[in-house]
């Protein structure tokens, strides 16, 4: 199964504002690594960088490296992200629905409702934590 | 492929959560709604930087 998280995952799960279902989630995710894996790209690391200390960027980084590595923006076809724009996200949504694609995501994992309220016809799943972490504790 | 370390992951996990407990947040009195709106104009703001940047 693989999973892309949205920011939103990453912060609400260790920044200095928490959500319980994004932390639960993620501390599942690493019980489970063998049958999850997860996939990160640049953008989103930097979306995380704008809510940490650098300090806590820096522990991001080396925690991300231990499971997955950082996917460069440039490496998304475009005409994915143009697609995805034509379906009326914003440009950097866009980019992160194509990224999902790219990779053969099976799900994208935000909070975001801008996500959550598109999810007919798109090539894979889009949940917030809470419905995440229920799917896994199920099927794992 | 990828060695997976688990221990090391949850290590670094725990120090960044310590790390971020004594944070006072940016964040603090909005709702998970708002919040999650802050972080999607962050999200547009560095998008349109990268681009300036490689036009």
């Amino acid at each position: 199964m693989l999973l892309i998280l949205d920011s939103n995952e990453y912060i609400f799960s260790f920044g200095s504002v928490r959500d319980s279902s994004c932390e639960k989630l993620l501390d599942t995710i690493l019980e489970h690594t063998g049958k999850i894996s997860i996939r990160v790209p640049r953008l989103i690391t930097e979306e995380v960088r704008n809510n940490l200390t650098p300090e806590a960027f820096k522990e991001f980084i080396l925690f991300v490296h231990t499971f997955t590595t950082i996917d460069e923006d440039k490496v998304i076809p475009f005409e994915l992200g143009a697609k995805y724009e034509g379906k009326g996200l914003k440009p950097a949504d866009s980019l992160i629905a194509a990224y999902a694609q790219w990779t053969g995501a099976d799900f994208l994992v935000s909070e975001n409702r801008h996500f959550l309220s598109r999810q007919s016809n798109l090539p894979f799943k889009v949940i917030n934590a809470e419905h995440c972490f229920k799917f896994i504790k199920s099927s794992i | 492929m990828m060695k997976l370390n688990i221990k090391k992951a949850k290590m670094h996990l725990q120090k960044i959560r310590e790390l971020m407990s004594k944070v006072t947040s940016p964040y603090k009195g909005m709702s998970k709604q708002e919040i999650i709106e802050e972080i999607r104009k962050t999200r547009e703001k560095l998008w349109e930087a990268k681009l300036a940047s490689h036009s």
